[in-house]
């Protein structure tokens, strides 16, 4: 079984964090919004405070969801299925086979570009297609890997692959 | 290269004066001079303005709009502003609709649809053509695709003989089953037709729907409530109504029958519907038995392929049998995927404890909601919703009994679903992906659910075939299992395909470890070859 790149520990926090601040500027913007602007006539006292909180809490529980995820994640290239392993909350275990692939995508976020890492996505004909990428690789391993699920597929070619 | 038949500009400009001169009446009454004073020579300006552009456009939308058939595509040439040239492969084609509004049917034109499994619509819609030219194109479209070699002329003889000869009616609606279909079916539009016919009858003023007399006798605060019962069961025998007569007309002559290797639909009253959905494309069947239809002992059958797209709302259920006897539709369904006997394994039982724990934080919820509730408002009794919790046993019970699955020879089977049942028939060699995932509360108790993804439009709705809550390490195993099926019948198939190439015609015992459950599309698939 093989584990991402630590360092897509750092996409993901950046990721969380950026998320989290978004959410606590919504959430405490319109705490503030109700009890400045007269909206709700006797707002309690601790509503902004409440609001920072829950802001806060929820940013910490993204932050330790981003970390955790790490720890997780884990995909292996079978002999005829590419297999991943991932989701904190969630567990998903997931088996593309070759057979099914589409066409393989090596994509990278400016996030991604930054840190030096890449991912690659198995398309499948499948509706959850989407589900099957593999986060955190470096960009010679993402190549490495496009290449090799590439050749798998072609080697085990079906019929319409619908 | 043909074109469109020309009462479609008719018909389109019409329907799209409609909307766009809605639009421009909007528009005018806004943009009228004074902002109030929506003088009827602007709006009026505008409106016809609206619908000058509208036939313009469609006039234009005709001449620009090419379409032929060759012997392996069918191209579409179209676009006004934004051209657009298309081949589809005839063989790629999943289903072909011929629709029928009710203003193309007054004019005899019909709408041609045809769907393949890529994109995220409908890949062309010929809007609109004349009816026989309609029935030529889904007879060849699907014929083409089977045998690519056949002149027009051949397969255009071979046509007749086919409608006469091989037609097989698997599925005639009955009196009895449309009624009953349209007592019970709740349509969503018809809650909102409902309301309108019903604030027309009143003349707009809801309180004309009240009768006074009963009111009269009561005092203040009551007279209120009776008042507003009264309305809301007003309401509700309205959009039942409209419910009924919505579903009625749709249903209305239901037949489907089979030719060759293809099911034929058609249905409706005011507009009509049909088409087709080749038996070699079919990813899931799907089994649904709603609550009270179950009690009358009846079901619904839909058959899935790739080819709707997402968002469709419910086109990928109208290749169905909206409704028949449950022992009707479990041998169509056969007919279709001979999945062979229905022995569903149940989840553990500590799948049961999952659920009762589950209904009951649901109750928990509903006291402490409650409570709050009671203080702000009159009303008191907060504790009363904790009396749910007498259903919790029955609920969770029944949950659990509707949940199945079983992993058969060629098929994998899963069911769930109390108020609506849903069994779900994969072949195996239709699994795209195989999803194992447990959450939280699963992996408590060591529960997990197992997600056979096809490529079937309708599991982007987030109905894949799931066996919900099975043991973990079954699971596992189940997800292990699947993927080997999947890959011992695409290889099967291979073979399969590759002898019937050579022999021309394969003998079957001796490929098939189990020939009486061999799919019959398979064998067909290989004649054609």
């Amino acid at each position: 079984m093989e584990r991402l790149t630590p360092r897509v520990r750092v996409v993901w926090l950046v990721l969380a964090l950026f998320r989290a601040v978004v959410l606590a500027g919504l959430l405490v913007g319109a705490a503030v919004a109700l009890s400045e602007t007269g909206l709700w006539a006797d707002p309690p006292e601790a509503l902004v405070p409440g609001a920072a909180a829950l802001a806060l809490a929820i940013g910490l529980v993204r932050l330790a969801v981003a970390w955790r995820r790490y720890a997780v994640w884990r995909f292996e290239t079978r002999a005829d299925s590419l297999y991943i392993e991932r989701g904190v909350f969630t567990r998903t275990k997931t088996v593309a086979p070759y057979v099914r692939v589409q066409h393989v995508d090596s994509r990278r976020s400016p996030l991604e570009r930054a840190t030096g890492l890449a991912t690659v996505v198995v398309y499948t004909a499948g509706s959850r297609s989407a589900d099957v990428a593999i986060p955190g690789l470096t960009p010679d391993r993402a190549e490495r890997l496009r290449e090799e699920l590439r050749a798998l597929a072609i080697e085990s070619e079906g019929e319409d692959a619908v | 290269m043909k074109k469109l038949h020309p009462l479609s500009v008719a018909a389109r400009s019409i329907s799209r004066s409609v909307n766009v001169g809605l639009l421009f009446f909007v528009a005018g009454v806004v943009a009228s001079p004074g902002g109030a004073g929506a003088t009827l020579v602007s709006v009026g300006g505008m409106v016809l303005l609206g619908i000058v552009a509208a036939v313009v456009y469609e006039l234009a939308y005709y001449e620009r709009f090419r379409y032929e058939l060759t012997s392996d595509t069918f191209d579409v040439a179209s676009g006004v502003l934004a051209r657009r040239d298309r081949e589809v492969p005839l063989g790629r084609i999943q289903n072909v609709d011929v629709r029928e509004p009710i203003l193309a049917r007054l004019l005899g034109l019909a709408a041609v649809h045809v769907e393949t499994a890529g994109g995220g619509q409908t890949e062309v819609s010929l809007q609109y053509v004349g009816k026989e030219e309609a029935r030529r194109l889904r007879r060849q479209l699907r014929r083409g695709a089977r045998t690519e070699g056949e002149t027009s002329a051949e397969s255009a003889s071979s046509d007749e003989r086919a409608s006469s000869d091989d037609e097989e009616l698997l599925f005639e609606i009955q009196p009895r089953e449309l009624a009953i279909l349209s007592a019970f079916t709740i349509d969503p539009g018809a809650s909102l037709l409902g309301g309108i016919a019903l604030s027309f009858l009143s003349g707009l003023d809801p309180t004309a729907l009240v009768p006074a007399d009963l009111v009269d006798g009561l005092p203040g605060a009551e007279a209120g409530l009776v008042a507003l019962a009264w309305l809301v069961a007003l309401f509700l025998v309205a959009a039942w109504i409209v419910s009924a007569v919505l579903t009625f007309a749709r249903y209305y002559g239901f037949r489907l029958t089979r030719v060759d290797d293809e099911l034929y639909y058609e249905r409706g009253l005011v507009q009509r519907y049909s088409g087709t959905i080749p038996l070699e494309k079919v990813q899931t069947l799907t089994i649904t038995e709603r609550v009270p239809f179950r009690w009358f002992g009846y079901g619904a059958l839909a058959v899935e392929t790739a080819g709707y797209a997402p968002g469709q709302d419910g086109r990928g259920t109208e290749s169905a049998i909206p409704l028949a006897g449950y022992d009707r539709v479990l041998a169509l369904a056969r007919s279709i995927e001979p999945f062979g006997e229905l022995a569903l394994e149940d989840p553990p039982t500590r799948a049961r404890e999952r659920y009762g724990v589950r209904y009951l934080l649901l109750v928990a919820v509903l006291v402490g909601a409650g409570y709050p509730l009671a203080i702000v408002t009159p009303l008191e009794r907060w504790y009363l919703p904790a009396a749910l919790v007498v259903l919790v046993p029955v609920a969770a019970h029944l949950k659990w009994h509707n949940r199945g699955h079983q992993l058969g020879d060629r098929y994998f089977l899963t069911r769930t679903g109390f108020w609506s049942r849903s069994t779900k028939v994969v072949p195996y060699y239709r699994v795209q992906a195989v999803l194992h995932t447990q959450s939280i509360f699963q992996r408590r108790r060591r529960l997990a659910s197992v997600t056979a993804d096809t490529a079937s439009s309708a599991t982007l709705l987030g109905r894949a075939a799931t066996a919900y809550d099975v043991d973990a390490d079954a699971g596992l195993e189940m997800q292990r299992e699947l993927e080997e099926r999947l890959q011992e019948r695409l290889r099967a198939r291979k073979r399969e395909r590759t002898v019937g190439e050579r022999f021309g015609s394969p003998d079957e015992s001796t490929l098939d470890l189990d020939p009486n459950s061999d799919t019959p599309h398979d064998s067909s698939e290989e004649v054609d070859r």
